[in-house]
């Protein structure tokens, strides 16, 4: 298997970098066409490529709106292009300019957000301005988020543009709460590492060449996938001041030159060090990707941080880069040959899986995190195995976004398992919170394997990814068993398999009962939605039952195959499903826990397993 | 008593920022201090820098570097 750690790096010339006319600006009138503000802009950019180039790393320049009518920021740009073969491309970041207000009468900046009428107007706008500038149309484009109606736009108005920065990884409800709640980038749910965008929802993969957007998407980013899964996306990245803002790394100081040195974040290496080996669950292949907008290295300093260490942080950030280049374990590439390379050698259902250790908080806590055209999931190896994260692709649910739809700022794919958005196996006082696990029960004794920590092993059979978990040991009263739980993942299949078997006993002719369970509810961000509308079932040979969700608390159970659920906001039907006849059931949830459990329960002994199926499919 | 203002750096509220909020604090010249907006800390810059120091406890791992992700 050969190793393929491909980086992208992308500068843009902000002429009126985010935060900056905020932050620098603050105790004068706003005035976005400052002198000072446009000269500072391009000096940062110019610092950021001369800091790529030394280290013969390669750029995607993401020219903006801003740029396009500064003149110094074109024909620098020209030049890199024909001296370092950087990609000239174009941001739909950076709109904010005197000639864009003048012309839209808005403040809004963030392309996702404006109504679809205006998303076709500034596109053709800024894409027909980069042309007249540069004589082509780009390749490759982008923003923090972009939505399906707008990259079904512009690939339709713009058939080369093959490659996009189309989310920012976590970045929802956490990232809003840490600013204050006033940075409006809501869009949870998406993949962490480069996919293809289906026609129906940017964050759910295509699953064929009939969803295919036409584009190869990568995230603004590369993202610690456990450290931002519970903390604020915008510090645990591939992005030096972000690691800064985290406030993980050691100062240096000054000397009486005024030089600055004695810097360390070991972190930003080892985030960097654990993508490349994730090349081991993916045939080989991994990827990073560095996008710093130039207000993180104003001269103001920021965050605590004086310019000095902002600009060396950058500076060391790209020599690691340079480094592992040098070494032979990386490969530069531009936007657009990423796209190609990626599309070379990825095929519509071929998962995204990543296997993730801390490398910050000095535990031993482990995440498997898996992505495909049908589901999204993560596997918390410090609750045994159990599901923390879930997001039906399946469905691939159409949700517009944008002023004159129903979400104007709300981008997140919803879940039906977020365990810290709707708590998960610890609630308070009374209910329950999203989870899938397990538990075992013996003589009165219920025990869930979400308190058995262990650690898990990735191993590929085939077209199957297979997640083996340590043997955890449950100590009842009178009897010890341990038990081995596999995940596999079929290509393709829209499922997630789970064996559990008992490896040991301290009575090889005691028995114990497995309860196989999904709590879920669905939504967004951290609160309640209405669950009126989903319907419970349980399924045997010869009978099915069926409720509405009414919040009455009521349960049921029977001899059959199959527990179902249908969730009709998200347009998804979820089955627990067995290859045999058990008991199955469904408990409806109430007002104060507004979820619903779907489980199937089985008696087992020494060296006898259960296996069950979680089934995401598409309900209309 | 004059209005307050930015300090040199744009720094944080350490309390808030221990329960991860990133919020800006401003400069009272009169009292020398820097206080937040939204909780009730004040304290000088030597203070703030002082208080940094806390939130990296959980951090620990910060300064380690890793060889191997797949094992313990």
């Amino acid at each position: 298997m050969k190793e393929r750690f491909i980086l992208n790096v992308i500068h843009r010339p902000e002429m009126v970098p985010e935060y900056a006319e905020k932050v620098t600006g603050h105790g004068k009138e706003e005035n976005i066409s400052r002198k000072a503000l446009l000269t500072e802009s391009l000096d940062i950019f110019k610092t950021q490529q001369a800091i790529a180039h030394k280290n013969g790393i390669k750029t995607t320049i993401q020219m903006t709106y801003a740029s396009l009518f500064n003149d110094e920021a074109v024909a620098l740009t020209k030049e890199h292009h024909a001296q370092y073969g950087d990609e000239i491309a174009l941001s739909l970041l950076g709109l904010p300019c005197k000639e864009f207000r003048d012309k839209y009468k808005t403040k809004d900046f963030c392309i996702w957000m404006f109504s679809m009428e205006d998303k076709k107007a500034i596109v053709t706008d800024v894409f027909e301005k980069f042309h007249e500038k540069f004589g082509f149309y780009p390749e490759s484009t982008g923003s923090y988020y972009l939505d399906a109606d707008l990259i079904n736009f512009i690939k339709e108005t713009y058939p080369m543009v093959k490659c996009a920065v189309a989310t920012c990884w976590e970045e929802g409800p956490k990232a809003y709460h840490t600013c204050n709640n006033s940075w409006y980038t809501l869009f949870d749910g998406g993949p962490w590492n480069p996919w293809i965008p289906s026609k129906q929802n940017t964050h759910a993969p295509a699953a064929n060449a009939a969803e295919d957007s036409g584009i190869v998407a990568i995230p603004h980013l590369s993202r610690d996938l456990l450290a931002c899964f519970d903390g604020n996306g915008s510090n645990f990245g591939t992005h030096p001041q972000n690691v800064l803002r985290g406030m993980i790394y050691k100062p240096g100081s000054f000397d009486e030159q005024g030089n600055y040195s004695g810097q360390e974040y070991p972190y930003l290496y080892n985030l960097i060090d654990q993508y490349r080996s994730l090349g081991k669950y993916n045939d080989g292949y991994s990827y990073n990707m560095m996008f710093v907008g130039p207000g993180w290295m104003n001269k103001m300093g920021r965050w605590e941080a004086p310019y000095e260490l902002l600009l060396q942080s950058y500076e060391d950030g790209m020599a690691y880069y340079a480094q592992l280049k040098r070494e032979g374990k990386l490969e530069d590439m531009t936007m657009a040959e990423f796209a190609d390379f990626y599309r070379a050698g990825h095929t519509y259902t071929q998962p995204e899986c990543a296997l993730w250790r801390d490398i910050l908080y000095g535990s031993d806590k482990q995440y498997f995190w898996y992505a495909d055209p049908y589901m999204r999931c993560c596997l918390d190896m410090n609750q045994g195995g159990a599901m923390i994260d879930l997001r039906p692709y399946a469905a691939k649910l159409y949700w517009p976004v944008g002023i004159g739809t129903p979400h104007v700022q709300d981008a997140s794919y919803p879940f039906l398992i977020q365990a810290n958005y709707r708590a998960g196996y610890f609630t308070h006082y009374a209910g329950e919170g999203t989870i899938r696990s397990c538990k075992l029960t013996h003589k009165g004794e219920e025990v869930d394997l979400c308190l058995c920590r262990t650690w898990a092993h990735f191993e590929k059979q085939g077209s199957a990814r297979v997640l083996t978990l340590d043997p955890v040991e449950i100590k009842f009263a009178d009897l010890t068993v341990k038990v081995v739980t596999t995940f596999t993942f079929e290509e393709g299949s829209s499922a997630v398999k789970t064996t559990r078997r008992i490896v040991e006993s301290s009575d090889p002719t005691a028995k114990v009962e497995l309860n196989e369970y999904i709590t879920a509810c669905y939504g967004t961000t951290e609160y309640p939605e209405d669950m009126t509308g989903i319907t419970l079932a349980l399924q045997g040979a010869g009978e099915s039952r069926c409720i509405a969700y009414e919040y009455r608390c009521r349960e049921d159970q029977m001899a059959g195959e199959a527990a179902v659920a249908v969730v009709p906001l998200v347009e998804t039907k979820v089955t627990m499903q067995a290859a045999e006849e058990l008991q199955v059931y469904y408990k409806e949830g109430y007002a104060f826990s507004p979820m619903f459990t779907l489980g199937l329960k089985k008696e087992i002994g020494q060296d006898e397993e259960v296996t069950t199926w979680l089934k995401l499919e598409k309900a209309n | 008593m004059a209005q307050a203002g930015k300090g040199k750096l744009n720094f944080r509220c350490p309390s808030c920022f221990m329960r991860d909020l990133d919020i800006d604090m401003f400069y009272d010249a009169d009292k020398k201090e820097y206080y937040c907006l939204r909780c009730c800390y004040t304290g000088s810059e030597a203070d703030v820098q002082a208080k940094n120091q806390m939130a990296r406890f959980r951090y620990r791992a910060m300064l380690k570097r890793f060889e191997c992700f797949d094992r313990k």
